[in-house]
């Protein structure tokens, strides 16, 4: 995933059909794998987490009009509207959703081999397996950490807690991260 | 993302940071294309958001307009109709006060005869007809009486000058009964109801 994020300058409201594809467009390719990631960390599904992305920027076009882009980036916006549509996708689902490995598809690798990817993706699925079995706040700083592509300091102003207690919970949530996982194995 | 923010790991957490520092989830492609073309569709902005008063102000707003409208419709008007030859004596002096509801009942009615030409009903003039809601004949009509119908014109205020008035009376100065009728393109002027 890049950490390295391009600076975006905000798209100017327009109302055409054209200019809404445009902005989608320029919204989706610089923030697309970063709100796509973060999703991930929070369902089992591949198919789950592409409708909820899609989902997510054509809500952040309805609410274009309502952004300001003075008082915080399109990122912060666009993970803020995707935590809600997961809000609204776990009080429907209602069950913790174990990951299975076939659902790892969309995991990119490097392994050199299809032993080593077979391993590491063994792997990836343990740990969000255990992730997804943690309360929801560890959760969250956890995908916010790793998978949004925020800043600490855009992850503790997101939370709406000082950047000292984001960095206490989330090492808080991989010390029980850890735990889970050792009674997983 | 800055790394300096979260520091080090501590020990414990250092194989699990790594991990998930390498995960990468990559949505497949045709995501993009799929949203582009969503979002020509069922992107519409949001209206404005509506304001909390706005709600209970439109709901007074309307509620308003209602009482008016009723009241409107309920309120008695009174039409000072002037002059014409209503019972039948020969002179254009005649006028005729209608209280009525739009299009309902008469509350009142009188027929006068316009003796200053103020062209308006006033102290100098006489009234040679008034009744009430109630439309009636008193007694047998006298057989020189004849019936007199005028039409049309906007008699009650309701709107559309579509009311005639049918006189029953002995000219030049007796009027014994007036009563007013609508005059509807579907029936015949003798069919009206009278009123």
């Amino acid at each position: 995933m890049p950490t390295e994020r391009p600076a975006v300058q905000p798209t100017p409201a327009t109302p055409g059909a054209t200019d809404r594809a445009d902005r989608v467009r320029a919204w989706y390719r610089d923030h697309g794998a970063a709100v796509y990631n973060y999703v991930r960390y929070h369902v089992a599904s591949p198919d789950a987490a592409e409708d909820l992305t899609a989902e997510t920027f054509l809500r952040a076009l309805q609410a274009a009009d309502r952004f300001d882009p003075a008082t915080r980036g399109e990122r912060p916006w666009l993970i803020t509207i995707a935590r809600n549509l997961l809000r609204d996708h776990r009080r429907r689902a209602r069950v913790r959703q174990y990951v299975n490995l076939h659902a790892l598809r969309d995991l990119a690798s490097h392994a050199p081999s299809p032993e080593e990817r077979l391993l590491y993706e063994e792997e990836a699925g343990r740990a969000l397996d255990a992730l997804a079995g943690l309360d929801a706040a560890d959760r969250e700083i956890v995908s916010l950490r790793y998978a949004s592509g925020l800043s600490g300091p855009e992850i503790a102003a997101l939370l709406g807690i000082s950047e000292a207690n984001a960095r206490v919970r989330l090492w808080r949530a991989m010390a029980r991260l850890r735990t889970a996982l050792g009674e997983i194995r | 993302m800055s790394d300096d923010f979260w520091a080090t790991p501590p020990e414990e957490a250092r194989d699990l940071d790594r991990l998930f520092r390498g995960l990468e989830f990559r949505p497949r492609e045709s995501l993009e294309p799929e949203l582009t073309g969503r979002s020509r569709t069922s992107g519409e902005p949001d209206p404005a958001p509506r304001r909390r008063w706005m709600t209970p102000l439109a709901a007074a707003c309307v509620l308003g307009a209602a009482a008016v409208a009723g009241w409107y419709e309920r309120r008695v008007t009174t039409v000072d109709w002037c002059c014409g030859d209503l019972d039948g004596g020969g002179i254009a002096d005649d006028g005729i006060v209608v209280m009525a509801r739009r299009d309902e009942s008469i509350r009142r009615l009188a027929l006068y005869e316009d003796r200053d030409r103020s062209r308006s009903l006033s102290a100098a003039d006489i009234v040679r007809f008034e009744r009430g809601a109630a439309i009636a004949l008193a007694g047998n009509p006298p057989p020189q009486s004849v019936t007199l119908r005028h039409c049309c014109a906007d008699y009650d205020g309701g709107g559309p000058p579509d009311d005639g008035i049918l006189v029953v009376g002995v000219p030049p100065d007796t009027v014994l009964m007036v009563g007013l009728y609508e005059r509807r393109k579907e029936a015949p002027e003798s069919q009206a109801l009278l009123r």
